[in-house]
């Protein structure tokens, strides 16, 4: 019974141990960068001879061409994220409650369209976008990511918070209206404080969806004084020399905060993203 | 306080009609209980009432306005639901005195009423505690709370017992009816349980499939159900119910089933040899010397008395004795019914005769 | 109209602004933009433009269905119940929660051919040199579709451990005590409970596959030569060369591949909201 048992634990970590080096290494090599100094990161060891925090010192100081408006870019992915949360937020807990509490006229139309937004793949849609800021004159405005991003960012905010608030008893918004509340009462009353954890994981789901984001950064900004971190750091491959220790501190100190928040959020964002698709 | 009319009131879900024309009256200060099968249509039209549900022909009014237009909320009138629809974020002192806050209700007056209420209701003990904190009892009663501070014109109960065990449903049965006693507001209450009915109601208005069968006070409806549903749903076992012909000569008048005749009372109604549904309330059926043959399958002891299940010739009745009963499954017995219980039914319309 | 219908109404305008400003008004504008037939012939002509179609299905048949059936297969082995397994788990979820651009950047070096871990572990290993992983178009497109792996495969794995963990514990009791081995429990229990749910996430997978422009981009550039471009750069690409009109003309070409998928989740979730 016991070799049994054995057995059956070394066959676990035979899965676990390749699992492990395969999602780890990646990143432990991103680190490995950071801590090198110039001349060891390319030395293929796995750890270096003299580790050393220089590079972080070299960021923070912005002691490199590539890195001249790091604060400045930092602040700029900072106030972008909360921005496009909480205006994600708004809009998607505003339809959301329409669709599902009010059961307005259209309201499974307008689900159907920001379902088909959602499904729409983002590259396909930066396209017309892109065409489309220009026409509006905000390519090159940080508001022209901030839209883009809600919009990106609601369709699945809002079928989201639909599904979790088709869950709250129907008999609460009755009770509710009888005791006398209108509709915005009913939202601010009794809606939001009960919907307050699908809201924390929308919210961050959206601000960390902005935070990420690359591709759309990448061409709706261009100024190197209001690009984000995200595109900032794409600039690196502009050059052949470019300092990797210092792109890869970078990129750590750029990754950290998401995987941060995602931890701390990941009991409400795991059962939030998957209620979705387990359903079907 | 005040009186609620229903005037011909329809209900359509797109093409199917599910209230075919209902109208009744209820007086100020009274108890009416809607009672029926699920799906007859009493919840739809409670919740009409309460504006949560739109009229789609026909008139309902609160006193002389007619509030088929007017929003729930200015209706002036108190719900209490089945699964009591407590908000789980508030405390039971905020439950209880939300609906005054949103009247913009001065603090003491809030205070004060809510304070009242649960005085009433025994709740003083649990005004800071979330309705999750609450036993099944509790939260109810806290539901009602929220009802009572309102001091609303109608009372409105949508199945409110359902959801509580046997013996709780029992004692807060009792409280609801001592509630009506001390504040008179007129109350319409729903309920499948014709017990509930029976024991809570000034009158009740048996529904089935969208229209009311019978309304009266509860013993009249037991008494003289208008038609077989009536008599089948009310009581409880329910009433035995047998075909029969009926007889009459010589100013007699019996009805002949199985081979045994049953005497009717001198003025019953109905034609000789007229095809009819014979109904016997189990308490009123009597083991006796003579009557409708049967055999005993089984003796049911219930304390206060002996439920016998009786196979006669392919029916299966039910008599309810009073006390001990010597009766034994297997027992061959002879059944008959005093001749003023005896309830005839049209065999093919049901209509009491 | 009641007020709960007025406020609903006032309540959807946001979105529906939204919708009709950055979605519905640009992708009309954008397929008016790629109207006129010499968009397509120039696209077609375009050497480039084949090589991209047969990359993308490539990629979106093979990385979709590769990462599915380890997603299945570690789904089972995370369902185990296990202090280590636990934190494995914590560990596992790391290439989904950081961002893309570093990691794919973390990559991109490991395979440089000259001063990369890869070739230099290789190096160490054999003696010999490790292959041009970035300059050789089809192992280029290869680690493409690895980085694609890496970074979505903790998502999917989460959701068919979901999927897992939902099949009632009396099932496998069940099949236990008759007899059934692993794999037929696996046949016979798992499989019949968690099809419908690892076909719907896969189309979603492979959806979100065709529009995945991090793992090509920021890992080949499209390069060498335009030889590992996908339809999602493809479209960016002609947009940094000026040609608006060429690169809505790709998105266009795209619909028939991704409306039907589009079209089939849309149903699925729509009807699964009104139950």
């Amino acid at each position: 019974m016991s070799w049994k048992k054995a057995g059956t634990e070394a066959r676990l970590l035979l899965v676990g141990i390749p699992v492990a080096l395969w999602s780890a290494f990646p990143i432990y090599h991103i680190f490995l960068f950071a801590i090198s100094s110039k001349d060891s990161a390319f030395s293929g060891a796995l750890w270096p001879a003299q580790p050393t925090l220089r590079n972080f010192g070299a960021v923070f100081k912005q002691e490199h061409f590539f890195l001249y408006h790091f604060w400045q870019q930092m602040w700029n992915s900072l106030w972008i994220a909360a921005t496009v949360g909480f205006l994600t937020l708004l809009i998607a807990t505003c339809a959301a409650f329409a669709i599902s509490r009010l059961r307005v006229r259209g309201g499974r139309l307008v689900m159907n369209a920001a379902l088909f937004t959602y499904f729409i793949p983002a590259a396909f849609l930066a396209v017309p976008m892109y065409k489309a800021m220009s026409v509006y004159g905000l390519l090159n405005s940080s508001w022209s990511l901030v839209l883009a991003m809600v919009t990106l960012a609601s369709p699945y905010a809002i079928w989201v918070l639909k599904q979790a608030s088709d869950k709250l008893p129907w008999e609460l918004d009755e009770a509710a209206r009888i005791d006398g509340a209108t509709p915005m009462q009913l939202f601010r009353l009794v809606y939001l404080p009960l919907m307050l954890p699908s809201l924390v994981a929308i919210g961050t789901y959206a601000l960390l969806l902005a935070w990420n984001e690359y591709l759309y950064a990448f061409l709706l900004l261009s100024k190197e004084t209001n690009v984000t971190l995200a595109v900032a750091l794409g600039h690196f491959l502009s050059a052949d020399d470019s300092p990797w220790e210092l792109l890869m501190a970078t990129g750590l100190l750029y990754g950290l905060p998401p995987a941060a928040i995602y931890y701390v959020f990941r009991r409400y964002m795991v059962g939030g993203l998957t209620a979705g698709a387990v359903k079907a | 306080m005040a009186s609620v009319h229903f005037r011909d009131v329809r209900k359509s879900f797109g093409a199917t009609e599910i209230l075919h024309g209902v109208s009744l009256d209820i007086a100020d200060g009274e108890f009416v209980v809607l009672v029926g099968p699920s799906g007859c249509g009493k919840s739809t039209l409670l919740r009409m009432l309460a504006g949560l549900e739109e009229v789609t022909r026909g008139e309902i009014a609160i006193d002389d306005r007619v509030v088929n237009e007017v929003d729930s909320k200015d209706r002036d009138i108190a719900m209490v639901f089945q699964s009591y629809a407590l908000y789980p974020h508030m405390t039971v002192r905020e439950n209880m005195g939300f609906s005054l806050r949103l009247r913009k209700a001065e603090r003491a007056i809030v205070d004060e009423r809510v304070g009242r209420a649960a005085q009433i209701l025994n709740l003083q003990a649990y005004l800071e505690r979330y309705p999750r904190e609450l036993s099944g009892g509790q939260r109810q009663r806290v539901a009602m709370g929220r009802a009572i501070v309102r001091d609303p014109k109608v009372f409105l109960f949508d199945e409110p017992l359902s959801n509580l065990d046997a013996k709780l449903r029992v004692a807060m049965r009792a409280e609801i009816k001592a509630l009506h006693q001390r504040l008179k507001t007129t109350t319409v209450y729903v309920t499948h349980d014709q017990v509930e009915a029976m024991t809570m109601a000034d009158r009740i208005a048996v529904m089935n499939e969208g229209r009311i069968e019978q309304l009266g006070e509860p013993l009249a409806l037991y008494d003289r159900p208008a038609n077989l549903f009536v008599a089948e749903f009310i009581g409880s076992p329910a009433m035995n119910l047998l075909d029969a012909r009926l007889r009459r000569s010589d100013g007699a008048a019996w009805v002949e089933l199985a081979g045994a005749r049953w005497a009717l009372a001198a003025g019953a109604p109905g034609a000789d040899g007229q095809q009819v549904k014979v109904g016997v309330r189990p308490e009123h059926l009597r083991l006796g010397a003579e009557g409708l043959a049967g055999e005993v399958v089984v003796v049911e002891p219930t304390g206060a008395g002996t439920e016998l299940v009786v196979q006669c010739d392919g029916a299966s009745l039910t008599v309810v004795v009073h006390g001990r009963s010597g009766a034994r499954p297997g027992d061959r017995v002879l059944l008959a019914p005093g001749p003023d219980h005896v309830h005839l039914f049209d065999a093919s319309s049901g209509a009491r005769l | 109209m009641t007020s709960m219908q007025r406020w609903g109404l006032a309540l959807l305008v946001p979105y529906v602004l939204l919708f009709l400003v950055f979605v519905l008004y640009p992708v009309l504008y954008g397929f008016w933009l790629a109207r006129s037939p010499a968009a397509y012939a120039k696209l077609f002509e375009d050497p480039v433009f084949f090589r991209t179609v047969v990359n993308t299905l490539v990629f979106v048949v093979v990385a979709v269905n590769v990462k599915f059936v380890i997603a299945l297969y570690l789904s089972g082995f995370f369902v185990n119940t296990r202090p280590w397994i636990r934190w494995l788990s914590v560990l596992f979820i790391l290439p989904w929660a950081v961002p893309s651009i570093p990691t794919i950047f973390s990559v991109r070096f490991m395979l440089n051919p000259e001063w990369g871990m890869v070739n230099s572990i290789i190096f160490r290993l054999t003696g010999a040199d490790g292959p041009n992983w970035l300059t050789d178009p089809t192992l280029a497109l290869s680690m493409s579709m690895l980085v694609h792996v890496w970074k979505s495969l903790p998502f999917w794995t989460l959701i068919l451990i979901a999927g897992r963990l939902a099949i009632p514990k009396e099932q496998y009791e069940a099949a236990s005590v008759d007899g059934a081995t692993g794999w037929q429990q696996f046949r016979y229990v798992t499989w019949p409970s968690m099809r419908t749910l690892y076909l719907t996430s896969t189309i979603l997978s492979m959806i979100w596959t065709l529009g995945d422009f991090n793992s090509v981009y920021l890992l080949t550039g499209g390069g060498p030569a335009d030889l590992t471009h996908v339809l999602a750069t493809l479209g960016i690409r002609y947009i940094r060369l000026d040609q608006l009109e060429q690169a809505m003309a790709t998105i266009v070409v795209s619909m028939p591949l991704v409306l039907p998928l589009v079209w089939f989740m849309v149903r699925r979730l729509s009807r699964d909201g009104t139950q």
